[in-house]
């Protein structure tokens, strides 16, 4: 009787179990090249070179290309995520930060060094526009309705809006020393100020800074928990990653993290992987506990992505906005 | 063995970064340049490193089998300062860093038309998997202009009162490689850094290769009789191979030997001497005494004069 048990439940049990190892991608900016980790072993699986500075990458929309940035070496990698193959490379004038409109027609891209925006066709990867901004514009979100893409501009000490209707400025209101990363959150963009150790947070209707969100000093970057239950912010200078209630805007805990965490993704089983930028490492940390543990890579790692690779999801076309937003700063 | 130093280079980097220098920067709202001043402190780092190599190296060498003895430690001295002023490699540096930015303005004004400049990979894509023979044709391709440089040195009188001031050292040591005016550096700089980035030069690679070049040209002024052998002495730079490009009979337009690191290009442009025995006197009898044995300031200021003298048609050159 077990044994028929056992039998009949054994095609589950195969569908259950994964398949491989979900797969963590990490850009090594200050060694020019890419780190793909097994994700269960924290091993090094493959170190694909790339030409000068990868910095930022982001999956397209349909989930069947990972786009990486090579800022230094004007070039995006369109590589298979599942494999880390490169299919093909695109000469783009410094790639820095880049995504896509949440409508999926638009690819933009932020160049820090030309202080140039550019919107992109998703498709044809044809170039639209080309704005030219005030300074180091740096990092970007966009309105759910894709009609503004809000970029920050970390020399100006601004953000700046941008209709994806006309290609045009729209306005630009001053936020503090150092604008990094941004994310669009209820109607509210929340900027990372980096000269500063909070977090800004922005009425774009009212263009006005309606709260502050401390954390640290060097406040840099902010992604969504996949399921939303939380924000995650970093702090470059005091070396923190904070929880941030997504209601009430209120840092819930903050979790010491020496090494200058940058860049984050989130792998299916909620864990939380960071880039810490001056120690050549990332962390794998549990939220629940607030523990963690460090794995080393390349120099200066920035980008970081997670590709999971379950049986059941291998080649499926991931669709979650935050979960690719997430994973894509 | 190189992942295990690289690895220690990072954590120590990391470590200065992030105690005491980003705090700094902090507070001086210079935040904006936290990656290029980490890049920076590492290349300071391994500056210091490749000093200490250096010592490690040729000082031993030196007390094995000198080509002549010690007798003015005082001019070694002002050797040691050249070295510890530009060693760390802050010039060329600066020079890159410099030139960089003006490439990314150049780039991006040429932006709008489409045109995405090159680099050695993207006309050779099978470089792409093979950064190590990328990074040695990067070398090879500088030590070309290094030689060409050089020439330049010694062709143009404006150019050989400057330089004078590496040949004037009677008691060369590993410690004279540096030994060069500052406006010379400076030149030297930019033109090794414009190379670098016209034929594209990956940021991270460029210290390394600044360090590879500098390591050689130490062991090659070093005070000791070593030669490579028949076919060594064709491949690498050695002592005796330079020590006769500082020999006597050996200044200005008389030069032989002017490769820093390869000897090919000698011999391909007929400049080469592989006489094997040949160890000669160190020296520029032509030069002022000041430029010999004068300290570090009193060189720069004769050798400003000379180079102005060459310039506007008066004094020596």
């Amino acid at each position: 009787m077990r044994r028929r048990a056992l039998l009949l439940s054994a095609p589950l049990l195969l569908l259950a179990r994964p398949a491989a190892a979900d797969l963590v991608y990490v850009l090594n900016s200050g060694d020019s090249s890419i780190s793909i980790l097994d994700a269960i072993t924290r091993q090094e699986l493959r170190r694909i070179p790339a030409l000068r500075e990868v910095h930022h990458l982001v999956l397209s929309p349909d989930g069947r290309e990972l786009l990486i940035a090579d800022s230094g070496g004007n070039e995006i990698f369109f590589v298979d995520p599942a494999t880390g193959d490169i299919r093909r490379r695109e000469r783009v004038s410094n790639p820095y930060h880049l995504d896509f409109s949440p409508d999926g027609r638009f690819l933009v891209i932020c160049s820090l060094r030309r202080n140039q925006v550019d919107v992109y066709d998703a498709r044809s990867m044809a170039l639209l526009a080309r704005l030219r901004m005030p300074e180091k514009p740096s990092h970007m979100a966009f309105r759910p309705d894709s009609s503004v893409v809000y970029v920050t501009l970390q020399g100006s000490g601004t953000v700046a809006a941008i209709s994806l209707a006309t290609f045009q400025p729209l306005w630009e209101v001053p936020v503090g020393r150092e604008p990094a990363g941004i994310v669009w959150h209820r109607g509210r963009l929340i900027a990372g100020i980096m000269g500063s150790d909070h977090f800004a947070v922005i009425n774009p209707e009212t263009r006005e800074i309606e709260k502050q969100i401390p954390v640290g000093r060097g406040a840099h970057t902010i992604f969504a928990q996949p399921d939303g239950r939380a924000l995650w912010a970093t702090s470059r200078v005091q070396s923190r990653l904070a929880e941030i209630d997504p209601s009430t805007l209120d840092v819930r805990r903050v979790i010491d993290l020496p090494g200058g965490p940058d860049c984050i993704a989130f792998d299916p089983d909620g864990r939380i992987w960071v880039t810490l930028r001056w120690a050549g490492r990332i962390a794998r940390v549990d939220p629940r506990s607030g523990e963690y543990e460090t794995i080393r890579v390349g120099r200066s790692p920035h980008g970081i992505f997670v590709q999971p690779r379950r049986a059941e999801t291998e080649g499926l076309v991931q669709t979650s906005a935050a979960g690719r937003g997430a994973n894509a700063r | 063995m190189i992942d295990s130093f690289n690895h220690a280079l990072d954590d120590v980097t990391g470590w200065i970064f992030e105690t005491l220098l980003q705090p700094l920067m902090y507070q001086a709202g210079l935040m904006d340049w936290a990656d290029d001043a980490l890049e920076w402190l590492e290349f300071g780092l391994f500056g210091v490193f490749s000093i200490i190599v250096v010592y490690v190296v040729c000082r031993p060498l030196e007390a094995w089998r000198p080509v002549e003895p010690v007798t003015d430690r005082r001019a070694i001295r002002t050797d040691i300062i050249y070295t510890l002023l530009t060693r760390l490699g802050l010039l060329p540096m600066v020079a890159f860093v410099l030139l960089a930015s003006l490439q990314a303005w150049w780039e991006g004004s040429v932006a709008d038309s489409g045109f995405v400049p090159p680099t050695l990979e993207t006309l050779f894509p099978a470089l792409r998997e093979m950064p190590l023979l990328a990074f040695a044709i990067y070398v090879v391709i500088l030590d070309f202009g290094e030689y060409w440089r050089h020439r330049f040195q010694h062709t143009f009188r404006w150019w050989w009162a400057l330089h004078s001031i590496h040949h004037a050292q009677r008691q060369m040591t590993f410690w004279t490689d540096d030994r060069n005016h500052i406006l010379d550096e400076v030149i030297a700089a930019l033109w090794f850094g414009a190379i670098a980035l016209l034929i594209g030069v990956p940021p991270g690679q460029f210290p390394l290769l600044v360090l590879v070049m500098r390591l050689a040209e130490s062991l090659s002024h070093a005070n000791v009789r070593l030669s490579f052998g028949r076919i060594g002495e064709r491949l690498i730079v050695s002592p005796r191979f330079h020590r006769l490009h500082h020999g006597v009979l050996s200044i200005a337009d008389h030069g032989k030997n002017y490769a820093v690191l390869l000897p090919v290009w000698d011999w391909i442009f007929g400049t080469a001497d592989f006489k094997r025995d040949v160890y000669p006197r160190t020296g520029d009898p032509e030069a002022p005494e000041a430029l010999a044995t004068g300290g570090w300031l009193r060189q720069q200021a004769v050798g400003l004069k000379r180079m102005a003298g060459a310039v506007f048609g008066r004094g020596t050159a």
